[in-house]
């Protein structure tokens, strides 16, 4: 008797229950993740409120510089539930995907669907997560670098 | 100090950013998406709209164009701040109308010099 798992039909549906499952999974640790992070910018804000200077006096200046150290820290959950976000949608396409067309697609058809969860990416960023996911090695070290020297960058048109 | 709308889908940025800009003396609102933020910003007028530019129903580009297209909004500046920092998502946010691109994470210090250079 032929094995189920072998089966290459069995094997996409598998893969399918798979990524909707992992899209489920990510999507709930997401929205939990949401009420400590808006708690700690709630506790962040009444730290603020304390620091205002009273009587025209200045603000402790190492405990100002804190707050905006934490502001800055904080910002980087908004950062990963972003990515998060996109591997979400990743799953969920793939998940959704037909599975007939998934049944025994070849290099061709492998390259069609990259191209087309591409157009999906809205960041850079994303772009280079995306390639990190499906390509070992596929964000060349230059690239990093090149979003990292972005961040907290201004310009002014 | 200034009238700040903040414009971000996330609860956490919106506070950051509502935080940084108070802690600098100025009186923030918040929205979130560009819908809203359009339907404020019609209701009352602040000196600096700061917007995020992916979010759900309206995107902060096209919150930009709406925006310009009002006269109250014609020379007020317009901040773009997000995590996008492709030239060509730059380039599109120029030509809706908007003032600057900042890319997060912001610093607060950083945020308020930028807003007060704006403003002036």
């Amino acid at each position: 008797m032929e094995s189920l798992a072998a089966d290459p039909r069995c094997r996409c549906e598998t893969l399918g229950v798979s990524a909707e499952a992992a899209a489920i999974l990510l999507a709930y640790a997401m929205r939990e993740s949401e009420a400590p992070a808006v708690e700690l910018g709630n506790a962040l804000e009444r730290l603020g409120q304390g620091l205002k200077p009273s009587e025209g006096g200045p603000a402790p200046a190492l405990l100002t510089a804190d707050l905006a150290a934490c502001v800055r820290a904080l910002q980087f959950h908004d950062r990963l539930m972003q990515q998060l976000a996109v591997i979400r949608n990743l799953f969920t396409r793939l998940a959704d995907h037909p599975l007939p067309q998934m049944a025994g697609f070849g290099a061709q058809r492998w390259e069609e669907l990259l191209a087309q969860l591409r157009e999906r990416l809205a960041a850079d960023t994303h772009d280079e997560l995306f390639e990190l996911l499906v390509r070992t090695g596929g964000v060349g070290i230059q690239g990093a670098a090149g979003a990292a020297h972005a961040e907290g960058s201004a310009e002014l048109f | 100090m200034a009238r700040i709308l903040a414009v971000d889908d996330s609860p956490s940025m919106r506070q950051l950013v509502k935080l940084a800009l108070s802690n600098g003396g100025h009186e923030v609102d918040v929205a979130t998406d560009g819908v809203e933020a359009l339907s404020v910003a019609g209701k009352q007028q602040f000196d600096v709209v700061i917007t995020d530019v992916n979010m759900p129903n309206m995107d902060g580009i096209s919150l930009v164009r709406e925006l310009r297209r009002l006269t109250n909004y014609r020379f007020v500046p317009l901040l773009m701040l997000t995590t996008e920092s492709t030239a060509e998502r730059k380039q599109q946010g120029k030509e809706a109308g908007a003032t600057g691109w900042l890319v997060k994470p912001f610093d607060p210090d950083r945020l308020l010099s930028i807003v007060s250079k704006v403003l002036t």
